[in-house]
């Protein structure tokens, strides 16, 4: 019997367990006791292909693979989720991935991962993979297989169609921050040659404000240091990101720094898992940051802790703040946003006392309708301090999604052409140039020139486009068509209202490998009219990627891609043969061909180069494939602080040639690794302010003041930009070789390119090609110049309304109306019915629209249920325990059915939600909608089902931080 | 809280004393021998020829335990960020 | 000798539960089958701390002690490990283990990856090393592959680290330095006390 003690060699026990396991590969995982842990209430027979028996069989899979002899290779490749940008190994045996490995020599990573990271092999795994694996097409509400030849022409022929009769603008195009750059880059262009501006990815919805207010303050939207430069820092503010779980392995530097000394500090709604690292917890009141910054700020001017010298050479505007701060008295501070004079004293003094000191910001500060505000408010706090261009300063702005940073740069944005061109007719030239197509055939694209230079509609809006009173938008006809082009549809706020929008749309397009939230949410409310097209993940093909630091890494392809889907760019071109622009997308004119095709896909490293040659302004310019993978071959080389290498193939160059990088590839230029650093000379990543708004304002002097430049350079004192006519005042001219000078004659360091101007101003004038000017503390082309607090439209406190309120209604903001005040005077006592803040957030286990990570078994184990974190005395305040179904309801209207989670991570006024979630419909699972064996394993409300109203003055930045509800028990 | 610990104990404590009854204090902690076990014996790891695995990254020579436990304490060193920073 | 130990780092963990799906994805361990967790104490307010905790691997290891078939041994360089060709699944190891590690898969008697599943410390178990038997019942070999866990290898902020004892105590020696305050990682004021709560302060005798 059983119990009885067997030899070492006991073959029926043996016979025994075989027998079990093969049981259990074939089906034996307990139905119930996942249903029960999953929350998931639906009919068992609509489970067969949602459980995760991969696992278990894989483990047998795995196994066959591993006969000795069989041959390994290993592939180089950098995790798809965050922005950190961390490279995995990845082991691959006879073309299945078998194993991943830590890459210790990673500067960025060292061979750390999160929890997504170390589960990213499972996008590799075959059996029982929730992917999309055919393309398929709604009919009579169900999803049903198609080939891809159907499936192009049928979407094909309905784009054509839908241009014909309304125009190219009646169509909506939203990229992909999860495309790499080469991808995003194809996009941008494809859409171009579509004709329309109408086009845009996740940065609108993530960082748009960052990049519109750090630009318009000194000069690029980027993070101007690096995760690996926060070793360097003595002190660390955190205002509105939630690192240590949105971000996991920056902390490994931040902890680092910490262990070294630094301080941390976390001022936040949330007492977030960041916080509980801190040396100093803040609670402030969501919505409130300029406050809180000017409150922190008025005792560094106060006490005279500003970087007077600085301010003077390099700050334009500070005196204007000053007299805003001011006016911030700690009780006026402590009004507004529930923080003591204390807790500001104390931040104003350990960073001022503890310098070089770096601030990090993420969504808690940038997804409201004043973020642009928010976000230029920290900038401000930084220049006072002189803590900007500084090794272990900057603003440290953490990015979302792995190549958000590059789609941001080089891809789909409705105002701007790759590398911030904008789409003025200068623009359109340069890059027509570029991509060899002849510019008369590409306006002939668009329904008119002056549709050519508009902005289009922003992704926040598109269900504007199509719901909106067609007199009121900006644009002949309504949106028809919608291609979510690698976008989750609940990352984006009212969701009631988005489902309305995807009703009345002539046609959808879903390409993605995990189209599920936006297919199950159509399939809810239309019969036909919706594809969907499967593409390859990252690890399916190559090519670069941006980390937040601005380093580029180049991924090598892993594997095939898996069941029948196409990696994008070949689904790009496989278009445009159908759109018969195939020849535009690749250059091919004139006998010349920019990017080669090998069976219909475009060969990356052309896409590479050819942006190469057209993104001057950003220094997009000297990454070429080869400097990029020889960066990567050779990691170990990289220096962690700094991220040079010392010695070796790369020696000097920083990791990733960190954007700008700029000049030719034979340049040599090393890349940036901190932006507007004077104290280094350009051709060794040094630089400074911008000059990009003139050389003076109401005869103040806008550039540097004498004394200020970067190390080394010719010239001692502010300059503007560069451009053929300074050249020759200079009498720089003749520095340019004879060919440069062909190439150069009547272009200034942007559009020149043969990179003649850039090689001579950097290389043998050590000048900066952008000029040499001050940052703006006051931007006057924005709404409010100094950045100034106004109240969130949904405002849980009357009397600040009173006080603070928002901006105007606008009109024809890229192109639709968007409102304001109307909205808050509207909704000034709704926090009477809907007392709760509602904010949302992220998951270290999720990311974010995710159905991609709740697919994944590894992961969606960890977090079952969507929830809600509600305050002890919130909670009891209504009846509500621990772990029970309550209704969220918002002033929409909306109402969705979510777990409570009784902490005191946030206040009692305020509820927390994360933001990963979707597959349940106001407290209805929507299995039953999704296409067979795609939906996620793990389902729940979207917060965004629930959200309201509200976008950002500048950018159409999306309110999802600050917004009220209610909690009823279930 | 303190009465989780206290079982905790408490169990550890028979779960000990059950342990001591069969083999004796001394060799139990110091000396890792195989106790009372049954089952079927395990190579140990030093005794694989690195290359029979092809996941094997470190090197060592079959057989040569001191050489197997060099190569994992030097991988070891990859926990440790202070030596890839270089600021230790 | 070697005397593996895993050691992790509260000043550094933030449960980012990278060790987690490190451990799921290495071994291929099935659904509701948690051979290491990520514990946090005191969440959402000050003082909250997390540690990783999986099989620790006992000097004298009370599953071993009690197992009434005799399926466990330890093997040289100190990691516990179980026969489950042997093992009948009773969970008298489950009552003697002080941390939770054996975990006892959900289809049964004869369920997933056998009887009781536990962390192997990435040394599989007493199949052939590395051979697709020991990865169908105990998961990967590292060990035999010259390489150390994949959770603490995969630790986001290198929180968690596994290895020789003698060479991990060495790795966080020269943290506890760096940071200028108490070697320990887990005093009895710092597990169970909390600061604001006096009369919880550590007993008599023990540590921080």
């Amino acid at each position: 019997m059983l119990l009885t003690r067997k030899s070492a060699s006991a073959p029926a026990a043996q016979k025994r367990l075989a027998r079990g396991l093969a049981g259990v590969l074939a089906n034996t995982i307990d139905r119930r006791t996942f249903l029960r842990r999953s929350g998931i209430a639906a009919g068992a027979g609509a489970f067969a292909s949602q459980l995760p028996f991969k696992l278990i069989g894989k483990a047998e899979a795995a196994g066959e693979t591993k006969e000795e002899g069989s041959k390994v290779e290993v592939k180089r490749t950098v995790c798809t989720h965050c922005s950190v940008g961390c490279a995995i190994d990845a082991v691959v045996q006879n073309g299945v991935w078998v194993r991943q490995e830590p890459v210790f020599d990673s500067p960025i990573n060292m061979g750390a991962h999160c929890a997504k990271g170390a589960a990213v092999r499972e996008h590799g795994m075959t059996e029982h993979s929730h992917r999309l694996k055919y393309p398929m097409k709604l009919e009579n509400g169900k999803y049903k297989r198609i080939s891809w030849e159907q499936a192009i022409n049928e979407v094909g022929d309905k784009l054509l169609a839908i241009r014909k009769e309304s125009g190219p603008d009646a169509t909506y195009w939203v990229g992909s921050s999860k495309h790499n750059n080469e991808q995003s880059y194809l996009l941008c262009k494809f859409v171009r040659l579509f004709g329309t501006n109408n086009t845009d990815h996740q940065a609108r919805i993530c960082h748009s404000t960052t990049v519109a207010g750090v630009a318009n303050t000194w000069g690029y939207g980027a993070m101007t240091n690096s995760y690996n430069d926060m070793q360097n820092a003595k002190a660390i503010w955190f205002m509105g990101s939630n690192a240590a779980e949105a971000h996991p392995v920056s902390l490994l530097h931040v902890l680092h720094a910490k262990e070294a000394g630094a301080k941390i500090i976390v001022a936040d709604p949330r007492f977030t898992r960041t916080a509980a690292k801190a040396d100093h917890y803040v609670r402030i009141r969501s919505g409130t940051d300029i406050p809180v910054i000017y409150g922190v700020l008025y005792h560094v001017f106060k006490n005279g802790w500003e970087d007077k010298q600085y301010i003077h050479d390099r700050v334009y505007g500070m005196e204007k703040v000053r007299e805003e701060v001011m006016k911030w008295t700690p009780d006026r501070v402590k009004e507004v946003c529930g923080v003591s004079e204390e807790d500001c004293y104390k931040i104003a003094e350990t960073m001022a006392k503890n310098r070089p000191s770096s601030i990090v910001w993420c969504m808690g500060q940038t997804q409201h309708t004043i973020g642009n505000a928010m976000v230029r408010a920290f900038c401000v706090f930084q220049l006072a301090l002189g803590n900007i261009g500084v090794m272990g300063g900057g603003a440290n702005i953490f990015r979302g999604h792995d190549n958000v940073q590059g789609a941001t740069d080089i891809g789909p944005n409705p105002d701007s052409l790759p590398g911030y061109y904008g789409i003025i007719p200068g623009a359109w030239a340069h890059w027509a140039k570029v991509w060899n197509i002849d510019l008369a055939w590409l306006k002939k694209q668009y329904a008119s020139e002056a549709m050519m230079t508009k902005p289009g509609i922003t992704v926040s809006r598109w269900i504007d486009g199509v719901t909106e009173k067609n007199e009121l938008i900006d644009q002949d006809n309504n949106l028809r068509s919608m291609v979510f082009w690698g976008h989750a549809p609940n990352s984006q706020t009212r969701g009631k209202e988005m489902v309305e929008a995807m009703k009345k749309l002539d046609l959808l397009v879903v390409i993605d490998p995990y189209p599920s939230a936006t297919a199950a949410m159509a399939a809810m409310v239309r019969k036909n009219g919706v594809y969907l097209l499967p593409a390859a993940t990252q690890f399916e093909t190559s090519g670069s990627v941006t980390a937040s630091n601005r380093s580029l890494q180049w991924r090598e392809k892993v594997i095939e891609p898996l069941f029948e889907s196409k990696p994008d760019q070949t689904i790009m071109y496989l278009f445009a043969k159908k759109f018969g622009f195939a020849d535009q997308l690749v250059g091919k004119k004139d006998g010349k061909q920019n990017i080669a095709v090998v069976n219909d896909e475009p060969v990356i490293e052309d896409i590479t180069r050819e942006f190469n040659r057209g993104c001057w302004t950003i220094g997009y310019t000297g990454q070429s494939p080869e400097r990029l993978k020889l960066h990567m071959k050779n990691m170990h080389t990289f220096d962690v602080k700094t991220l040079r290498a010392k010695g070796g193939p790369c020696d000097g160059d920083y990791f990733g040639l960190p954007w700008p990088c700029y000049g030719t590839p034979e340049l040599k230029h090393p890349g940036s690794p901190n932006l507007y650093m004077t104290g280094r000379h350009v051709m060794d990543g040094g630089g400074n302010f911008r000059a990009n708004f003139g050389v003076e304002k109401d005869g103040v002097n806008l550039l540097a003041e004498d004394g200020s430049y970067s190390k080394g350079a010719d010239l001692t004192t502010g300059y503007p930009e560069f451009d053929h006519v300074l050249l020759k005042k200079l009498g720089w001219w003749d520095d340019l070789t004879e060919a440069e000078k062909a190439a150069a004659e009547g272009k200034n360091w942007k559009t020149d390119l043969s990179g003649g101007i850039q090689r001579v101003v950097l290389k043998v004038h050590g000048c900066h090609p952008f000029g040499n000017a001050k940052a703006r503390a006051l931007v006057w082309n924005f709404p409010d110049g100094v950045p100034l607090h106004r109240e969130p439209l949904y405002s849980p406190r009357p009397d600040m309304v009173e006080k603070y309120p928002t901006h105007d209604d606008k009109k024809a903001f890229w192109r639709l109306p968007t409102l304001f005040k109307s909205v808050q005077e509207k909704n000034k006592d709704i926090s009477k019915q809907f007392p709760l803040i509602m904010t949302s957030g992220r998951l270290v286990e999720y990311e974010g629209g995710g159905e991609e990570t709740r697919s994944n078994a590894w992961l969606a184990e960890l977090q079952q249920n969507m929830y809600v974190e509600i305050n002890p005395k919130a909670a009891n305040d209504r009846g509500l325990r621990n772990s029970d179904y309550v209704w969220v309801k918002t002033p929409t209207g909306a109402q969705i059915k979510v777990m409570a989670k009784v902490t005191e991570r946030v206040g009692p006024d305020t509820v927390f939600l994360p933001f990963h979630f979707s597959g349940w419909w106001m407290g209805k699972d929507m299995l039953d909608h999704y296409p067979e064996g795609a939906a996620p394993i793990v389902r729940g409300e979207a917060v965004n089902t629930a959200t309201t109203y509200g976008y950002d003055v500048v950018t159409m930045m999306q309110e999802s931080k600050t917004t009220l509800c209610q909690i009823e028990k279930f | 809280m303190i009465s989780a610990r206290k079982l905790v104990i408490t169990v550890a404590a028979l779960a000990v004393t059950a342990g001591l009854a069969g083999c004796g204090e001394r060799e139990q902690v110091v000396v890792y021998q195989q106790g009372k076990y049954q089952g079927k014996p395990d190579t140990k790891p030093w005794d694989n020829d690195p290359g029979a695995s092809v996941y094997t990254s470190s090197k060592w020579a079959k057989g040569d335990q001191g050489g197997w436990e060099t190569a994992l304490k030097s991988r070891t060193q990859n926990q440790n960020e202070y030596v890839r920073i270089g600021d230790q | 000798m070697a005397r593996m130990k895993f050691l992790c780092d509260d000043e550094r963990c933030i449960a980012c539960n990278g060790c987690v799906t490190a451990c799921k994805q290495e071994n291929e361990v099935p659904w509701g089958v948690n051979r290491r967790r990520v514990v946090t104490l005191n969440e959402g307010v000050r003082g909250e701390r997390s540690i990783s905790v999986a099989c620790m691997h006992c000097s004298d290891a009370p599953c071993m002690a009690v197992c009434p078939v005799d399926c466990f041994y330890h093997t040289e360089e100190g990691v516990v490990l179980h026969d489950k060709d042997m093992c009948i699944g009773c969970g008298y190891c489950f009552y003697a283990c002080p941390f939770g590690a054996p975990q006892f898969p959900q289809a049964g008697a004869f369920g997933m990856r056998g009887k009781m599943d536990k962390c192997t410390f990435c040394a599989g178990g007493p199949e052939k090393d590395n051979s697709k038997e020991e990865f169908a019942k105990y998961g990967s070999n590292r060990l035999a592959q010259g390489k150390l866990p994949a959770c603490a290898e995969m630790c986001s902020t290198k929180a968690l680290l596994g290895g020789d004892g003698d060479v991990i105590a060495d790795i966080f020696r020269n943290r506890a330095i760096k940071r200028g305050k108490g070697s320990e990682v887990w005093g009895w004021g710092t597990a169970y006390g909390k600061p604001d709560h006096p009369q919880q302060q550590a007993p008599t005798g023990a540590k921080s």
